[in-house]
């Protein structure tokens, strides 16, 4: 078996730098930690500022005192790991995330498919860099001796028996993983690097160290099956931007927004599915996260179309705090369909009413655009409702007016009956005590109302004809 | 000799008073008064603004422009004064799966839904109240009509006394049985007043009072012979 272990020394970083801009990464950026109160990562600048891994706040700032610090998140760099994961999916059958920071990808049994370990290589090297992560990497018989190799930062491929033999015999102990205390033991007789401790027999050492050390070399030896989990990404789309500054504009998240909509774009092309529902989680610092949902009317995948439907829908939104992240999730898919070519112009009418409606419901809200459908019912205030009821018409509609008020008003004006009067009684059998004598009214100026008479003899107004 | 006014001539949309009208096909409102001063009826797209009190029959007016032209298209009804009633636009002859409501919360909005309903080629027809028209506005919705062949009814009660930049402008008043329609603009045409048509638009007793009378005076004229 030949692994690869890619080790993203800077994920934090990395992440940074897709969401701000290239003149902003070239000031000094480090990540902090403040449980350990030192530097975990820090680019190219703040190198050349003389800041190195492990030094605390104090000595950052003496040293440098513009430095630009983000907070080391161990889920924000596993989230960074799992997509980078999913981009791999594709290209690599075998993947293992080990920890927040490692890849491990087996590589000989992808050999019939690509040709040659070169190949291979360069493959997956071009969509780590497509990604922008930085990493060091190496090759071995198994996961724990590859890993070392790439802490020790070897950045070589060695394929065959002997040259990784060869490369692990030169790396130190201290990039295993074996505890402190083995590791101080193994010092006092001299043992610092692989090379050494390989060559001990196993037998003696299995009397002085513990199972889980014999474990370990056994497997940094090669000599066992690797017992991993390995990837299977998730059936939905998940994109997760930990934005670089506090946004307080929703205008100012249009960026943030189009990143994930591309990402998006990407991962529906390469499975040729379309999606219509689109749901966006936007976190504050403190308090419950802001999610909304954007939908269309037809399932579309392209980011012109979901771009201008999302910015109709953030217009209206205000952030209660600044935001500090932005997510998308999308779980609904539908295959793209190869219709036939239809030649009536209905169609493309049925396809514009469609946009028209998603369109005016993205900025006005849901619930401001409907068909008004019949309802059925005698009563005035049932007859027109928004879902479809029936497809019958109800007998009665000569009196209906063209509007009805939302409630009756009393009636004022002095008015002129021309038609009536129409006894309504109805409801009785849902309580609503509904006795009423219609008529329709002539005002002054030639307007014709609804008006009625109800039990106690007192006249409303309910509707106007148009 | 070509003179200078030759490039006017040739404008189509300058006209000359002596020129009667272009060609171009109109929807005929049903009433020959009004159809006449008109030259034909109103144009099949662009702005046509109604200055009218609600519930006098100034939908009804239009009952030909909404109901029979391209039934496959939408009739969009934006910020109506209450309620739209189905029953009332089944009767009217409007098809239901063809028909959508819109309430926005502001004029604005209501104006940019017009213009999207306008641009989007699926509408026949939007007819929309508002009364705060501004000459851009006005302009941006005729020009959205007319580049995609839709008609655009808007009704103001209480409109500013402004001239627009829109295809036809009329003004309805109610006088007992009849309404008086004013032209108060229209394109390739004069303005004409005072046109009177009679437009029933509700149900009405007149035949059970015509029978009452009828009944009434054959009682007379029973009572004067016994």
């Amino acid at each position: 078996m030949i692994w690869a272990y890619f080790y993203c020394y800077q994920l934090t970083l990395d992440a940074h730098a897709q969401c701000c801009e290239a003149q902003e990464y070239a000031d000094p950026i480090i990540t902090y930690s403040d449980k350990d109160n030192c530097v975990i990562q820090l680019n190219q600048a703040a190198t050349k500022a003389g800041i190195e891994r492990g030094h605390g706040l104090a000595q950052t700032a003496a040293l440098c005192p513009h430095v630009n610090i983000l907070t080391f998140d161990a889920d924000a760099e596993k989230r960074t790991l799992t997509a980078l994961a999913h981009r791999l999916y594709p290209l690599a059958s075998d993947i293992t995330l080990d920890s927040i920071n490692g890849i491990a990808i087996r590589l000989d049994n992808l050999l019939q498919y690509y040709g040659s370990y070169d190949i291979l290589w360069n493959v997956l090297t071009q969509e780590f860099n497509h990604a922008g992560i930085h990493y060091h990497f190496a090759t071995a018989w198994g996961i724990e001796a590859a890993k070392l190799l790439a802490h020790q930062g070897i950045n070589k491929c060695g394929y065959t028996q002997q040259d990784i033999a060869r490369l692990l015999s030169t790396c130190l102990l201290k990039h295993s993983e074996l505890d402190s205390k083995t590791l101080s033991t193994l010092s006092k007789v001299g043992i610092h690097n692989v090379g050494q401790l390989l060559r001990l027999p196993v037998h003696e050492l299995g009397r002085r160290f513990s199972n889980t050390v014999i474990q370990y070399l056994t497997a940094l030896r090669g000599e066992t099956f690797p017992q991993v989990t390995l990837f299977r990404p998730s059936e939905h789309f998940e994109s997760f931007i930990l934005l670089p500054y506090e946004v307080e504009n929703t205008a100012h998240l249009t960026r943030y927004i189009t990143q994930c909509i591309t990402a998006l774009e990407h991962y529906l092309r390469a499975r040729n599915l379309l999606t219509s529902l689109l749901t966006f989680t936007i976190s504050y610092r403190e308090g419950q996260p802001l999610i909304f949902s954007v939908s269309s009317a037809t399932p579309q995948s392209s980011l012109s179309s979901w771009l201008s439907l999302v910015s109709l829908k953030i217009e209206n939104i205000t952030l209660l705090a600044p935001a500090t992240s932005i997510a998308l999730h999308c779980e609904q898919f539908e295959l793209i369909e190869e219709g036939t070519t239809d030649f009536f112009s209905n169609r493309f009418t049925t396809i514009a009413q469609k946009q028209l409606i998603g369109r005016l419901k993205a900025k006005l809200g849901d619930t401001s655009t409907y068909t008004p459908a019949l309802g059925d019912s005698h009563i005035f205030e049932q007859q027109t409702c928004t879902n479809v009821v029936t497809e019958k018409t109800v007998q009665y509609t000569a009196v209906s007016p063209t509007f009805l008020l939302n409630t009756p008003t009393p009636l004022t004006t002095s008015t002129k009956i021309c038609f009536g009067p129409v006894r309504l009684e109805s409801g009785w059998w849902e309580h609503l005590n509904y006795k009423r004598d219609y008529f329709i009214a002539q005002t002054d100026a030639g307007v014709r109302l609804l008006v009625f008479k109800d039990e106690n003899q007192s006249w409303w107004v309910q509707g106007v004809y148009s | 000799m070509k003179t200078s006014l030759t490039a006017l001539y040739d404008n189509p949309n300058i006209w000359r008073a002596s020129q009667r009208t272009s060609c171009e096909q109109k929807y005929a409102l049903g009433h020959q008064p009004l159809d006449h001063a008109l030259n034909g009826g109103i144009a099949p797209s662009g702005v046509v603004r109604i200055s009218s009190h609600t519930g006098i029959g100034e939908l009804s007016l239009f009952k030909a422009v909404l109901t029979e032209p391209q039934k496959h298209k939408l009739r969009v009804f934006i910020n109506c004064p209450a309620i739209i009633q189905a029953p009332w636009l089944n009767a009217f002859g409007i098809d239901l799966k063809q028909t959508l409501a819109i309430n926005t919360q502001s004029d604005d909005d209501a104006l940019w839904a017009a213009e999207q309903c306008l641009k989007s080629t699926a509408c026949h027809c939007v007819v929309l109240w508002n009364n705060r028209l501004t000459a851009k506005t006005a302009r941006r919705l005729q020009v959205a009509s007319t580049h995609n062949n839709a008609l655009c009814l808007i009704f103001c009660d209480n409109p500013p006394d402004i001239s627009l930049p829109i295809s036809l402008d009329l003004s309805l008043h109610r006088h007992e049985k009849n309404v008086t329609v004013d032209v108060l603009k229209q394109r390739h045409g004069w303005p004409v007043k005072g046109i009177s048509i009679s437009l029933p638009w509700t149900p009405d007793n007149t035949a059970i009072q015509s029978a009452m009378h009828k009944s009434t005076s054959q009682q007379q004229a029973f009572n004067s012979v016994i």
